[in-house]
């Protein structure tokens, strides 16, 4: 390591031992051989490594090498940096598998196109030695809307009158986040509940990690609609009723005897979408936009603006 | 609007073949039918491959493909009975692939209106497509020409191949 790191490190991290600290790397090409210790120079400015990123999903730690937890040495600020992966996967939505793609330049594109938008994560783009884009990304302190909702404690219908006319301010306003973007010609890619953020301190919600691209032309933003809905029915049920845990809520035998295909989801088959027939109190117009995404839909929401027509009215039938 | 004025619209799939090969055996025994074969352009998503040259190599090939396809369209045609003269093609851009300020060009945003727009440029009453037989579900998600043009499909007949 540089005196000049070593330096700076002992400056703005003085708890981090030295002899923890690894290579300097200018070209990031080989991420899997940058790690916790290690220096990445990008632009003038030095990220120590502290970690990779890695996701929690279904119970497992998935590790993204690619992805790197940073403390900015010469502002000691905490960035994540998103090293290039050009990486094409199957992408798993309901039934269906859909070929997604990781796009570092749609990512960076995003970023410049929303840098001064509070409803998405910011950041900046930089080149390393080998001109592959290093995405530096402002970390966004907040929990995501999933838990954020499914942590407040209230029981249903206290949570729904009391709480969820404040989420779905937040959500109507990432909503039409989501439809700007649309309407530059981009789409989020990625649309699901932990990447949605309720900022702390602000309660502004915030948009992360768009990389992924489709292949769609029909319908290319019907995956970001599909994602919309399923947080919006997240967040009127509290949590994802489903035929594994429909048990649990302690609803009559009659409502549950009473749910057929119709009330589930149109994608996803065993999510309940009719949540009104679980909680009564559901007003029928803001159920009515739910059924959109049910099994016995006959009309699709083609753009985020059609949701939210439906949408917005039924805030005011909130209390 | 003309009836006799017939759009095909085609996507290089075996379904879009098969409208192809319907639309020969009804009209082709028929008198005074103008054909136009009709396809827009679907290049891949640029941002799906890692540099510029990846993607214009990967839309040169689609071009090649697509317009042998509306060759081996019109010849199934005039197979069909239809004479030389009265089948056209027509190959529109995707304006993702032109120069700045060039001419008629899809954006791909919604194939199903660009179809509809050239239909009432044309003139054409009549619209054949193949249906992929997609399940609603996939229609939510991925969208259907077919459907579209059925649904915004005004004062057209639109005959949907299956």
């Amino acid at each position: 390591m540089s005196e000049e790191v070593r330096g700076l490190v002992e400056r703005y991290m003085p708890e981090f031992p030295v002899r923890r600290c690894g290579r300097v790397f200018t070209d990031t090409t080989q991420f899997m051989d940058i790690g916790h210790g290690d220096v990445i120079a990008l632009g003038g400015l030095h990220y120590l490594v502290l970690k990779d990123e890695s996701e929690r999903r279904f119970g497992m730690e998935d590790p993204k090498y690619w992805v790197k937890r940073c403390r900015e040495l010469e502002t000691g600020e905490r960035k994540i940096l998103k090293l290039v992966f050009y990486e094409r996967f199957p992408l798993r939505v309901g039934e269906f598998e859909v070929q997604c793609y990781r796009s570092p330049k749609k990512e960076s594109r995003i970023l410049d196109l929303v840098a001064d938008d509070p409803r998405f994560m910011h950041g900046a783009t930089r080149l390393d030695d080998h001109d592959n884009p290093v995405r530096i990304l402002d970390i966004v302190q907040g929990r995501e809307i999933g838990k954020y909702v499914y942590a407040l404690k209230a029981g249903h219908e206290a949570y729904f009158r009391e709480h969820f006319p404040a989420v779905l301010d937040g959500f109507l306003d990432a909503c039409e986040a989501i439809g700007a973007l649309h309407a530059q010609g981009e789409k989020h890619g990625d649309i699901r509940r932990d990447h949605l953020f309720v900022e702390y301190g602000t309660g502004q919600y915030r948009w992360i990690d768009f990389d992924y691209t489709f292949d769609f032309h029909e319908n290319p933003y019907g995956l970001d609609i599909f994602g919309l809905g399923n947080i919006l029915i997240y967040c009127a049920g509290k949590q994802v009723w489903n035929m594994g845990n429909l048990g649990e809520g302690g609803f009559p035998a009659e409502t549950l005897n009473g749910l057929g295909p119709g009330d589930h989801s149109l994608v996803i088959r065993n999510r309940v979408v009719n949540l009104r027939k679980l909680f009564p109190y559901i007003p029928a117009e803001l159920n009515n936009v739910f059924m959109h995404f049910s099994q016995q839909t006959e009309v699709f929401y083609d753009t985020v603006e059609e949701f939210l027509d439906e949408l917005r009215p039924c805030r005011g039938l909130l209390g | 609007m003309d009836f006799k004025k017939v759009l095909i619209a085609v996507d290089g799939s075996e379904n879009s073949l098969r409208a192809v090969r319907y639309a020969a055996a009804i009209l082709g025994g028929g008198t005074g039918y103008a054909v136009r074969l009709v396809h827009i352009e679907r290049l891949p998503e640029r941002d799906m491959f890692p540099d510029e040259s990846a993607w214009s190599g990967q839309c040169r090939e689609h071009s090649r493909a697509m317009r042998e396809f509306l060759d081996e369209a019109g010849r199934v045609l005039e197979a069909g009975g239809l004479s030389g003269g009265t089948v056209c093609s027509q190959y529109v851009d995707s304006c993702a692939a032109r120069p700045e300020g060039a001419g008629d060009c899809s954006h791909g945003r919604n194939i199903a209106l660009e179809i509809l727009s050239i239909a009432e440029r044309e003139d054409c009453g009549t619209l054949v497509i193949g249906r992929r037989g997609v399940s609603k579900a996939e229609e939510f998600l991925f969208g259907s020409v077919s459907n579209k043009l059925i649904h915004h499909a005004k004062d057209r007949t639109v005959w949907v191949v299956s």
